[in-house]
């Protein structure tokens, strides 16, 4: 760009170097007043461009954009001082057998038991008599409690989870039942303990997220123990992140030419059905399979030890398709071959590969055309209870227990997430006085705290989970917005070097022009001073 | 020389010769035009016959021609090659209709020629100005020249700014400002920069009034004829309107040019920049080329105020060097009216440097454009290096040229330096 001539200072004043070497320099004669004049007015032209067009449109096109944020907010959900996570859970006592009274003297030595054992404040479970009248489905749908404690009365002192209600059956011996005026029972003890041993893999989980997450040390729950601590970590570290769709992608892989077909829609249907759709709360799912011959693994040997499990994959040529687009993908493979897994237990067949899926290693007689449906049930099976692991699903208790604590737990998750999102944002735009903060995002970060308020009013029950995750979405989207990352590593010396090379090599005949034209034009003043002055005298 | 004694067996040879050279190559190679029209040394987004081709499309087939995108050009172009039969079935009408504009320009450029206003303006009488070409040579320089026959050939649509531009410095020359302004109002309206010669235009046809009807004031004259570039221009917008039935082409055609939206590359000096630019200062550098475009304007017109012509011609070389898209038409616009000032060309004193730089960019910068596309040998720094290289060469005969005409107003002044060396300071 600097080939260009600059034409201010053009060649209106040509002076002369003589050619034949004469020894007295010749000085130029005086310019014209017109040419001098005319200078001016080029020099002129050009400026009055610089200053009345080129300096608006600079201030005008490098002006930051910087929406609103309400940083101090922000931050107090980041730092946990907005919302104090609170699960409130309510536990109906059904016990039909009871006189009012005993039951409500139960009820009352139960919670004060609970209240004793209980050491972390975010986690409430509070007790409450269902009207012995009402259904079993009335009581545990309609007042929205995580779990129906059933008292009946029998021999000895026993608890059952219900497989397929959150419904804990309790069964006392009469002589249990406390006196109205006895401080404490045995029977609201066990009841207690139970509750507790019920919901303790929910708590840790929660104050693990909790602990893990920028909460104040008041709102902390006590620590948990190191190995708690680690084999929560490494459930975390296994489960995807939460999404409202999942993508399932069921995939048959052959060593060889066979077999070519399998009955997976039925076997899906059959086995893998029934949790999918208890799972639908909370998640949606889609599902695509495929076929693929002559596929190699990315492990050769026969036996595979620890180490290759990690690469059996062969990620090169297998058609697996990444997590594109609004859904994750879980991948389940079964690959048909006759390799084997090396381990202690000589059964073991599949392996989990965290946040991705599983694969299943099945070896079928070499003349299989087909794979039927009741072949791959164990495939399924397997799938299924690892599908519940990959979307962090609590491992103990009744599955419709370890679905609603799912639920809860990934509110819990989301919640801290964004609060968290919200706070990096707010440190962000602080840390960087120079990045533009678009609109767009100020209306995402004020859609996220509305949800975020409403998510932390109904934390446990299903509008928490929905709101919280609005939330989270909003916060990335905010966060991520377009414009601002591509100014994230810009700072201020990094303008010198945007404007200096082209600015730069124009500005210098500019200025140089100008300060010239200046300095003549006193001189000019000044002579004509002199003038003046030497008339006046004579 | 012999400027008036041309006779008409020698004009029509030349025209005649000139359409049979550009017929005998669209006939005899016919795979050329379209090669041609595929250079990006030819056809910008913005003068490109393929993307005409695609307007006309949709155009004929009632869907708005600035849908997808692909078509930049001004929308009166439609209806125009809209009533030539189609453009691949019977090309030779296509062909004819470029040949004709082709020698509309030469003849222009022949009368701005025999005019001999660029030896001598209403200001200035250049003492060298006896040695200067004929309008023949002159036109028989831009018809022959290689970059005007491949625009011909290319079909690129910017042979009609080129004769809208040249027929209004003729008109201007020849003392009907009214003409001049019209004639330039169409070159605007085609591709918009040419609004920027209006200054040195006004003050050409201020200076060659006709005497009988002359205004005395350049203010009011300036006064009663920007208004007539104003109101044709309206009259093409409102035209434009109409054909498409929305305001759509204004950012579709001037938004593309003012914003450079569309970063295909071409032999100009932009598209490499604003593909590295960062993006928040895209808008402030965009605005930086085009001042930095406009505002030779002013300084040019104030400081050669007596030859209006050489400011048009100059300006007409810094555009052809610094507009958003040029091409090797704008070149050959600039390279077509330089021969009219045959009598400073003693006092250039790089012709030789270039000649070369401007042959040496000419056979290199295909070659390399080649090793970046096709070949993937090379990279997009290959062929902006060359065209560089072609804007150097440019540049250094628009200084020359500049030096050489100032040197010779100079030599006026100071009639005892004539032939001395002389130094800049």
């Amino acid at each position: 760009m600097s080939a260009q001539q600059p034409l201010s200072d053009d060649s209106a004043t040509l002076t002369i170097t003589n050619s034949s070497n004469v020894s007295t320099k010749k000085q130029p004669p005086p310019e014209k007043p017109s040419d001098v004049r005319r200078r001016s007015n080029v020099i002129l032209s050009f400026w009055l461009i610089v200053l009345l067009l080129g300096l608006p449109i600079w201030w005008k096109t490098t002006t930051i954009y910087r929406a609103d944020l309400p940083l101090e907010e922000m931050l107090e959900w980041a730092d946990g001082k907005a919302c104090r996570p609170v699960f409130p859970l309510r536990i109906s006592i059904q016990a039909s057998a009871l006189q009012d009274q005993e039951a409500q003297n139960l009820l009352r030595l139960t919670q004060h038991a609970l209240d004793d054992l209980n050491d972390f404040a975010g986690h409430h479970l509070r007790l409450q008599l269902s009207s012995p009248l009402g259904s079993e489905k009335r009581s545990t749908t309609d007042n929205g409690s995580a779990l129906t404690i059933r008292l009946t009365p029998g021999e000895g002192t026993t608890s059952t989870l219900d497989p397929l209600e959150p419904i804990l059956d309790i069964t006392y011996s009469p002589n249990t039942i406390p006196s109205p005026t006895s401080s404490s029972s045995s029977l609201a003890t066990y009841i207690a303990s139970q509750l507790r041993s019920t919901f303790a893999e929910e708590q840790a989980t929660i104050s693990y997220l909790l602990s893990t997450n920028s909460m104040p040390s008041e709102h902390r729950p006590l620590s948990l123990s190191p190995e708690t601590a680690e084999s929560l970590a490494k459930r975390t570290t296994r489960s995807l992140k939460y999404a409202p769709t999942y993508h399932l992608t069921f995939s048959l892989f052959t060593s060889g030419p066979l077999p070519s077909s399998w009955d997976i829609e039925s076997a899906i249907d059959e086995y893998m059905k029934p949790v999918l759709d208890v799972l639908s709360p909370i998640h949606n799912f889609t599902i695509d399979t495929q076929v693929q011959l002559y596929a190699s693994p990315g492990v050769q040997s026969q036996v595979l030890n620890k180490e290759d499990l990690t690469s059996f994959i062969n990620a090169a040529e297998w058609p697996l398709s990444p997590s594109i687009g609004g859904a994750p993908t879980i991948n389940f493979i079964v690959f048909v071959g006759n390799q084997t897994i090396a381990s202690a237990d000589s059964s073991s067949q599949s392996w989990l590969i965290p946040q991705w899926g599983t694969v299943y290693l099945l070896s079928l007689p070499s003349d299989t055309i087909h794979v039927p449906a009741n072949t791959l049930k164990q495939p399924l099976l397997t799938f299924t209870s690892h599908l519940l692991s990959l979307t962090g699903t609590p491992e103990s208790g009744s599955l419709p227990l370890r679905l609603s604590t799912l639920a809860r737990i990934r509110s819990a998750d989301l919640l801290l997430r964004a609060s968290s999102t919200l706070g990096s944002l707010a440190r962000l735009a602080m840390a960087l006085p120079s990045i533009s903060i678009p609109s767009s995002v100020a209306a995402g970060v004020s859609e996220t705290m509305s949800h975020l308020r409403l998510a932390c009013d109904t934390l446990g029950g299903p509008q928490g989970l929905e709101h919280a995750r609005i939330a989270e979405a909003e916060a990335e989207r905010a966060f991520f917005e377009k414009s601002m990352v591509g100014q994230l590593y810009f700072p201020d010396e990094h303008k010198i070097a945007v404007y200096l090379p082209l600015l730069g090599p124009v500005a210098v005949p500019l200025v140089m022009g100008l300060i010239n034209e200046i300095k003549a034009w006193r001189k000019r003043k000044r002579e004509k001073a002199e003038k003046g002055a030497e008339k006046k005298k004579e | 020389m012999d400027g008036g004694k041309v006779t008409v067996g020698r004009t029509a040879g030349l025209y005649i010769g000139a359409a049979v050279l550009r017929l005998a190559i669209f006939t005899l190679l016919p795979g050329l035009p379209d090669l041609l029209t595929g250079r990006v040394e030819i056809s910008t987004p913005v003068t490109s016959f393929k993307r005409l081709q695609e307007g006309l499309f949709l155009y004929n087939h009632n869907v708005s021609p600035y849908d997808g995108g692909v078509y930049h050009q001004a929308p009166l172009f439609l209806p125009l090659f809209s009533l030539l039969p189609n453009a691949l079935s019977y090309p030779i009408f296509t062909y004819l209709l470029y040949i004709a504009v082709d020698l509309l320009s030469a003849s222009a450029l022949w009368k701005i020629a025999d005019s001999g206003e660029a030896g001598s303006s209403a200001q200035f009488t250049s003492p060298r100005r006896e040695k200067r070409w004929s309008g023949f040579v002159i036109a028989a320089a831009f018809l022959l020249n290689p970059f005007t026959l491949a625009t011909c050939i290319g079909r690129s649509t910017s042979v009609f700014t080129t004769c809208a531009i040249l027929h209004a410095i003729a008109k201007a020359v020849s003392g009907a400002p009214f003409g001049a302004m019209v004639a330039l109002s169409f070159a605007s309206y085609l591709s918009m920069y040419p609004l920027l010669l209006l200054p040195p235009l006004l003050l050409l046809c201020y200076d060659r009034q006709r005497p009988d009807r002359a205004d005395k004031s350049a203010l009011s004259f300036a006064a009663t004829h920007v208004p007539v570039v104003f109101g044709v221009l309206a009259l093409l917008f409102g035209m434009s309107y109409l054909i498409t039935g929305s305001w759509e082409f204004l950012p579709s055609t001037y938004g593309v040019q003012l914003t450079l939206s569309d970063l295909t590359p071409n032999v100009g000096l932009w598209w490499y920049f604003f593909i590295e630019m960062f993006d928040s200062f895209r808008s402030f550098f965009l605005a930086v080329f085009w001042l930095h475009l406009s505002c030779y304007v002013g300084g040019l017109t104030v400081r050669i105020r007596r030859q209006p012509l050489v400011v048009l011609t100059l300006l007409l070389g810094i555009f052809a060097i610094f507009k958003p898209y040029p091409s090797i038409s704008d070149t050959s616009l600039f390279l077509g009216l330089v021969p009219l000032y045959r009598h400073v060309f003693p006092l250039m004193r790089y012709t030789f440097v270039i000649a070369a730089v401007i042959l040496y960019a000419s056979f290199l910068g295909p070659a390399f454009y080649y090793l970046w596309i096709y070949a993937g040998s090379g990279n997009a720094n290959f062929f902006y290096a060359i065209t560089l290289v072609w804007g150097l060469g440019q540049s250094l005969l628009v200084c020359d040229l500049m030096f050489a005409v100032l040197r010779d107003e100079w030599e006026v002044e100071r009639p005892e330096m004539v032939g001395k060396e002389i130094r800049q300071i």
